[in-house]
């Protein structure tokens, strides 16, 4: 879960730097980065939904160090900010496939990052189990 | 390893490890947390970089105009055949852009025999956030030919769509009065089409280092968007002449 929080930071935070310089950011073979990130469903308020992200990311990731060192009570809420990920997850997914028609790697990768860290809530329920499963 | 009760957990936030042992000190995490994410900003900083980096150094410098990598292809105005050719760089939600563009018109009516007059994308997307749905409703617009009607549209009613958080319903009212098949216009408007087109355009002036628009190059050499009208327009007629 740290790992994944960790690597989630790395990615959004690389698209948020991106979006403050107003460069191209580069992409795979299949394109879509430039169309999905500079579309109007990827800001919200003003705001890259990749700082949204990494706000999303660091809170995992606080929990997993927490909650490795004791306090595993905190995995209650990561696990509620994770459900409400997973259904962001879910909302930008269908705006890439159906409205857009074009899908970021970066985008796809977070998606990924969101199902691993929702499995791991439900799979190790960490907040009952050992340190370890965090 | 220690087994915190949510009571436990409280008092150890409070006490640290003054506690005893089997309560968790609060210090550690947060140091822990602290310096991974500094790592991990520092990662994503490090590799943004990097990437423009690598986008800045791959193409050849246009400053040495030794090749330029303006092409005089895109949606144009004046002669086609003629030889001096005029590509300007628009952002269509830039101010700047929409007072230069009477300025172009005027330019085209009178040197339209002689020049050709090239349109290319250049959404400022850090500055204008409206700016890369109004190239996509000019690009739309131009699959159904009426390409430099929804330009000047969108140039002459910025104020109306440039602050807006959805200009997508004013697009498509504009898209009305020009007689467009509005299914098809909403339908182009994000088509991966359309979307590569502005791409290449945005390339094109990256690669040429445009750094702020409106941006002009006259037979491939960039040229200042001077104030000075009367400035502006002899440096085009001695463009026009030095290739004659």
């Amino acid at each position: 879960m740290v790992l994944a929080g960790f690597a989630g930071m790395v990615d959004s935070g690389y698209v948020g730097f991106h979006s403050l310089t107003g460069l191209l950011i580069p992409c795979g073979p299949a394109g879509g980065c430039d169309q999905v990130l500079n579309s109007s469903y990827s800001h919200w308020g003003g705001v890259s939904i990749a700082w949204f992200g990494f706000a999303f990311y660091l809170a995992v990731t606080a929990a997993g160090i927490f909650g490795l060192s004791g306090f595993r009570q905190v995995f209650r809420f990561s696990l509620i900010a994770t459900l409400a990920a997973f259904l962001v997850t879910l909302y930008l997914l269908y705006v890439q496939a159906f409205i857009l028609q074009a899908f970021c790697d970066y985008c796809l990768l977070s998606a990924l990052l969101v199902f691993v860290i929702l499995g791991a809530h439900l799979a190790l329920r960490p907040w009952n189990g050992t340190p370890e499963s965090a | 390893m220690p087994k915190a009760s949510s009571s436990q957990r409280k008092r150890s936030g409070a006490r640290g490890k003054s506690g005893g042992q089997k309560k968790p000190s609060i210090a550690k995490p947060v140091a822990v947390l602290a310096a991974v994410v500094v790592v991990a900003l520092g990662a994503a900083f490090y590799l943004q970089r990097s990437a423009n980096d690598q986008a800045a150094t791959a193409p050849a410098p246009s400053s040495q105009n030794t090749r330029s990598p303006i092409s005089p292809e895109g949606w144009s105005k004046g002669n086609s055949l003629a030889k001096a050719v005029l590509v300007e760089f628009v952002d269509f939600q830039c101010g700047a852009c929409a007072a230069a563009s009477s300025r172009m018109s005027r330019i085209a009516s009178k040197y339209g025999s002689e020049l050709k007059i090239v349109f290319k994308h250049q959404p400022m997307q850090k500055a204008h956030g409206n700016a890369m749905i109004a190239a996509r409703a000019a690009e739309a617009a131009g699959l159904q030919y009426k390409f430099w009607e929804m330009h000047d549209l969108l140039l002459q009613r910025q104020h109306e769509w440039a602050k807006v958080p959805d200009p997508q319903t004013l697009f498509l009212r504009y898209a009305s009065e020009l007689q467009l098949n509005l299914a098809r216009f909403r339908r182009d408007l994000w088509t991966k089409e359309v979307g590569d087109k502005i791409y290449r355009d945005i390339m094109e002036g990256q690669m040429a280092q445009v750094r702020s628009v409106p941006a002009f190059f006259l037979n491939g050499k960039p040229i200042p968007n001077s104030r000075d009208e009367f400035e502006f327009e002899q440096r085009i007629v001695d463009g026009i002449r030095s290739l004659q």
